[in-house]
């Protein structure tokens, strides 16, 4: 819908596996999604289902298993297992045909010129995967590897741009050196500069996620230092200054996490995230945690920074009436995979999807009679659905409203909504 | 804040009323009921004040919802409840009644019998409650076990004493020449050995019918699989319905020659499809064909065991052979004809005797309680006390109906209640001077350091004064308990249905056998282990019963929680945030599945939590609490839809729901330090609302309606006017239109 808007975030058929001895955990299975820039983009599920493992890949806490990553237009995260499957079928391809035309020659039913013309196709053809997808790892591996010192150029770029036509047009000396000072200090900073910072994250726990050693000061400068920000004075400005913003005050700075609340721990946890000027934060179940009424200011305070620094956050909860209040876009899911997504009046309005059904029909709410009467809708995904002859795939049901479904329950859904 | 007129001189009624019920509860049985409970706990900084004051009571087969912020003292309460405070906790006073016990004043090895087994408790956290080095279904059958080998020994034993009782009332009741006696105790003796053979009779059948059923929901779920198919454990699945169908052939279910045909049918073909997916569908015939079979035998009418019981060991001659439903009636004739309405009669009598006697002896012991009451004015001796507390308490236990079949709490915990009472009043008497003393000299020493400059290097410990005033109040109101349940006792005398007394009585002892006879073992534990594993939502419990905790993921192992409490089959279950860390689908599973049980088992519940959707889901009533107080406390539709306090209107108004859209009301602050608690209400700090006499006085229960107290000044008539904030105004308005659709 929003085409003219400008992408932020962008994933690509991510996937994230994890070894359980002899299995694989598919916690992450093939997942697209884009966020525009300033929406809050809502992921729920139920526990399990991958929605804070997709949060952790696309920051990079996990390697990813499989597809990209992109940030600000930048692949930041790349996995190289499809195409090392790719290369695998190609070989057992290349393989099967070998075999049949050997067994063919030898019987006698094809002659030597024959077998020649086709064993040298198959293995052109197999080379050619190889290539391509020897190409795509490195490529994968060098992005993986690289975004940030890319970034990094980039940004020393700019401050070249900025600061070279001014340096080269200044007569005055003394303005120059001082110029050539602030540009210096510019660059220095530009190089330390990393994308993986301009995205950041706020954690389930509050007390779990902030060390008990550290002072409040040294929990928020932390991100700072590592950037290079070594003035004592900058730092305690910067850091009062979140401070104020998420609602403490800067005499906090001195304490340690022990001796706060459970909602103002949870403020030190956004604090921290806030300081680097991000423009993605992951927020990864930051209120359940949280007593109702604490729950009530972190919300309100997360609306009021997205309001003032114009942030974009992935908001991951279960909690449907707290995503439904925050958020612009949602997105559900179920066993690794995205079943369904849309603005969020829009889903809340007009569920399709049989999982949103239950998990929609299954939020208490505050009304006792209404409770009462209330009825779950099952979810059985045998039951649900066919997909042994005909796959499904993400489809746009209407605009802006995607759902994971096959020919058969597409003509279905949208003879539902049209009603 | 607005200021109050002519408020400040406001004489503060404490009105009993939290603690009272409605009229029309009154008749219900009370399963549980805790009176000013006051707990604190010691710790370095002082005392903290965690529960003030707090009494409520909770009844057979309904769910009280207590909600709060943390430390608003909820978990503190039933912690109480469950006799598993921290080691620094002090109870100030209050008592807990359940079941003719004082659960503040009964030994560990009595709280043995009842934690886990009659008070069952679901943690927060999952992680400390279950032990790390056992497999869930150890932990899960460990209890049924254990508590399976008690229950039987407790079970007869009860039925002893209760039908010696019951013998011996009806000599007393029919006056006691030697035939009555004689014919009394022929008739106890026959009930007691047929009771039995109904019971071994019955098991049988209901083993059978379970089979059946179990079966049949076997063969729906795999024609399901195959038709889908998606079938996993076929050849389990299929052993499994040929086991429980041939427990399914009984007498009065399955013959044996319908079914064993197609039984065998099934086991040779499952055999020989076992390991090709494509051809399971050529064993839906027979599947179903046994499912009717199964199904047709459901439907069939259950024959009166308990008369047939009777008639197979009394009679002497074999069953006549007829339909189940003339036959019935013919045994349901034989029965009362040769036994049954005789001793219904007896037991009657033997009843109304009992009762005339129970409140003959409570009318002469009125005066004695008045008369004790006047030995505390003033200066009581110590000697002269104890003395007559031992006399009291043994006349009171006089009193007692041997018949009662709900024990009466007043009477049974009166001698230790009392005898706690007096003895923090003559602790008080002995040691207050001490303290005070020791309290002055330490202050002197601490006081002189610091005047000559130095720093103490010890705390002062504040004098553990106890107030006599006060202990010498909580023996009065000890005494004047024990007399308003005895003056109930005695006003409700006419309107005692012996009949259906009567009958409540047959049906006891039926219980009390059946907790006999039906004893677990091993596999029948296992059985319903599995079974409970997969009520509370955990996929594949044949394979997860084998696991240790550490291979669950936090739902799941607070699953496995909820299940080893509804394990032990107990009688009030708590109930400690127990969905909080679960996601929507799973959590509206297990309130569901603890609705269910409450329902089927006619269980009390005790529910915590904070989050307001799943009270208005769970609770009959609700008490909201805030600062070791409860503040209002009222039926789900009274606090949802009329609320009164300014809490419970914050906590509504924090809270989105699907229709919010303006900002979120967040209460401002934190909770007050209960070290120091304040003076007023303590909400009034954080309270918009509040009135200048909040801050001075503290606000008692007003009564709103006969099942809704709250405890504000805002409900004085003096108070003025306040609107409800929009957020929840708006909210209840949207509500009360969507409840009229």
């Amino acid at each position: 819908m929003s085409d003219n808007r400008e992408v932020l975030l962008k994933v690509e058929h991510l996937e994230q596996y994890f070894k359980l001895g002899k299995f694989v955990n598919k916690a992450v299975d093939d997942v697209n999604f884009e966020i525009y820039k300033g929406e809050v983009f809502g992921l729920v599920g139920e526990s399990g289902c991958g929605k804070t493992t997709t949060g952790r890949s696309i920051i990079r806490l996990y390697d990813v298993t499989g597809g990209s990553v992109y940030f600000k237009g930048q692949r930041i995260c790349a996995g190289i297992a499809p195409y090392k499957r790719e290369i695998k079928r190609a070989k057992a391809k290349y393989g099967a045909e070998m075999k049949q035309i050997n067994k063919a020659k030898k019987s006698g039913e094809i002659s030597e010129e024959e077998w020649l013309k086709r064993a040298s196709k198959a293995e052109e053809e197999l080379l050619k995967v190889m290539g391509e997808q020897t190409e795509n790892i490195s490529s994968a591996r060098f992005d993986h590897n690289n975004c940030n010192r890319l970034y990094a150029e980039s940004q020393m770029r700019l401050v070249d741009e900025k600061y070279k036509p001014l340096i080269e047009n200044e007569t005055d000396e003394t303005k120059r050196a001082e110029l050539e000072k602030e540009y210096k200090q510019q660059l220095r900073l530009a190089k330390k500069d990393r994308i993986m910072n301009k995205m950041q994250m706020i954690f389930q726990d509050p007390i779990a996620s902030l060390d008990p050693r550290m002072t409040v000061r040294e929990i928020i400068a932390e991100g700072l230092t590592i950037r290079g920000i070594k003035d004592r004075a900058t730092v305690d400005e910067k850091v009062y200054e979140v401070l104020r913003l998420v609602g403490l005050v800067p005499e906090h700075a001195g304490r340690y996490p022990h001796e706060f609340s459970g909602g103002q721990r949870q403020r030190i946890g956004i604090a921290r995230a806030v300081i680097l000027n991000p423009e993605l934060i992951i927020a990864d179940e930051p209120v359940s945690a949280l007593d109702v009424s604490v729950q009530a200011q972190v919300i309100n305070l997360l609306n009021d920074l997205r309001r003032e620094l114009g942030l974009t956050i992935l908001f991951i909860a279960h909690n449907l009436s707290v995503v439904k209040y925050f958020s612009d876009r949602i997105a559900v899911m179920y066993f690794g995979k995205i079943v369904e997504l849309a603005t969020s009046e829009e889903l809340f309005a007009h569920p399709l999807h049989p999982y949103t059904k239950s998990l929609l029909s299954a939020i208490p709410v505050p009304d006792p009679l209404a409770e009462k009467k209330r009825r779950r809708i099952l979810y059985n995904p045998i039951a649900s659905h066919d997909y042994s002859t005909d796959k499904p795939t993400m489809r746009e049901i209407s605009k802006g409203h995607f759902i994971y479904c096959n020919d058969e329950e597409e003509a279905r859904y949208r003879a539902e909504l049209e009603k | 804040m607005k200021k109050m007129t002519k408020k400040d001189t406001v004489e503060v009624k404490e009105t009993q009323a939290a603690a009272e019920p409605a009229a029309a509860a009154a008749a219900r049985e009370k399963k549980l009921e805790v009176r000013n409970l006051t707990i604190s706990f010691r710790t370095v900084g002082g005392k903290v004040q965690a529960v003030r004051d707090v009494s409520f009571d909770v009844y057979k087969g309904e769910t009280l919802a207590v909600v709060g912020e943390s430390g608003s003292g909820k978990s503190v309460t039933t912690r109480a409840v469950m006799g598993i405070l921290a080691g620094n906790a002090i109870v100030e006073s209050g008592e807990i009644l359940y079941d003719g016990k004082d659960l503040l004043k009964i030994s560990e090895e009595d709280f043995h019998k009842l934690r886990g087994d009659k008070i069952a408790m679901i943690f927060q956290d999952p992680m400390s409650s279950l032990n790390p080095i056992m497999k869930v279904g150890t932990q899960l059958t460990e209890a049924m076990l254990l508590k399976s080998r008690a229950n039987v020994r407790e079970s007869r034993a009860q039925f002893n004493e209760k039908l010696k009782a019951l013998e011996n009332a009806m000599n007393l009741a029919m006056g006691g020449d030697e035939q009555t006696k004689q014919n009394n105790k022929k008739r106890c003796g026959d009930f007691d050995t047929f009771e039995y053979r109904h019971l071994a009779l019955e098991k049988e059948y209901l083993s059978a019918r379970q089979g059946a059923i179990e079966a049949t929901d076997a063969i729906d779920r795999l024609l399901f699989e195959i038709e889908k198919n998606a079938v996993k454990r076929f050849k389990e699945i299929s052993a499994e319905i040929h086991r429980d169908a041939a427990r399914a052939v009984h007498e009065y279910v399955v013959t044996d020659e319908s079914i064993t045909p197609l039984l065998d049918a099934l086991k040779e073909k499952s055999d020989e499809i076992e390991k090709s997916p494509e051809r399971y569908g050529e064993i839906s015939e027979t599947l179903t064909k046994i499912r009717d079979i199964l199904n047709g035998a459901l439907e069939k009418i259950q024959p009166n065991f308990f008369a047939m019981g009777y008639y197979e060991q009394f009679s002497g001659q074999p069953l006549p052979q007829m339909e189940t439903q003339q036959l019935n009636a013919y045994l349901r004739k034989y029965l009362d004809d040769n036994f049954m309405l005789e001793f219904i009669d007896c037991a009657k009598k033997a009843l109304v005797y009992s009762e005339t006697e129970c409140v003959k002896a409570k009318r002469e012991l009125l005066p004695e309680l008045d008369s004790a009451k006047s030995m505390f004015d003033g200066e009581p001796d110590k000697k002269a006390v104890y003395a007559l507390i031992k006399e009291l308490s043994q006349k009171v236990m006089n009193t007692v109906n041997p018949l009662d079949l709900v024990k009466d709490s007043a009477a049974y915990t009166f001698r230790s209640s009392l005898k706690s009472a007096v003895d923090r009043y003559f602790d008080g008497v002995a040691h207050n001077s001490k303290e005070q003393a020791r309290f002055d000299k330490e202050t002197e020493k601490y006081e002189k350091l610091k005047q000559s400059g130095k720093d103490p290097d010890f705390k002062l410990v504040p004098a553990n004064i106890i107030d006599l005033d006060l202990a010498r109040e909580n023996i009065l109101r000890v005494i004047e308990r024990l007399k308003e349940s005895v003056q109930a006792r005695i006003d409700g005398e006419d309107k005692i249905d012996f009949d259906a007394k009567a009958v409540a009585m047959v049906d006891f002892f039926k219980e009390k056998a059946s907790g006999v006879v039906n004893k677990v073992t091993k596999a029948i534990a296992r059985h319903r282990a599995l079974k409970l594993l997969e009520e509370v939502g955990i996929p594949e419990p044949y394979k997860r019963f084998n696991q240790y905790p550490f291979e669950f993921s936090g739902g799941m192992r607070q699953r496995i929680v909820i299940a080893i409490a509804l394990a032990a089959n107990p009688d009030i279950l708590i109930c400690d945030e127990p969905t909080t860390a679960l996601d929507v689908t799973i959590q509206s599973q297990i309130l569901e599945l603890i609705n269910r049980i409450k329902a089927e088992r006619n269980l009390t519940v005790i529910f915590i939590t904070h989050d307001l959707g799943v009270v208005a889901n769970m609770a009959d009533r609700i008490a909201v609490m805030y600062a070791g107080k409860i503040v209002e406390t009222g039926t789900d539709e009274d606090v949802f839809y009329r609320p009164a306090h300014p809490y419970t209107w914050a906590l509504l108004s924090s809270m989105p729901d699907l229709d919010t859209s303006e900002k979120l009301e967040a209460i401002p602050g934190t909770p007050p330090n209960m070290i120091f608690p304040p003076v007023g209400d303590a909400f009034a700090p954080r309270n918009k609302y509040a009135l200048k006499i909040d801050f001075e006085q503290q606000p008692p229960m007003f009564k709103i309606s006969d099942t809704h107290y709250a405890a504000t000044w805002l409900l004085h008539p003096d108070a003025p006017k306040v609107e409800l904030p929009k957020i929840v105004s708006d909210r209840i308005s949207r509500m009360s239109e969507v409840n009229k659709k």
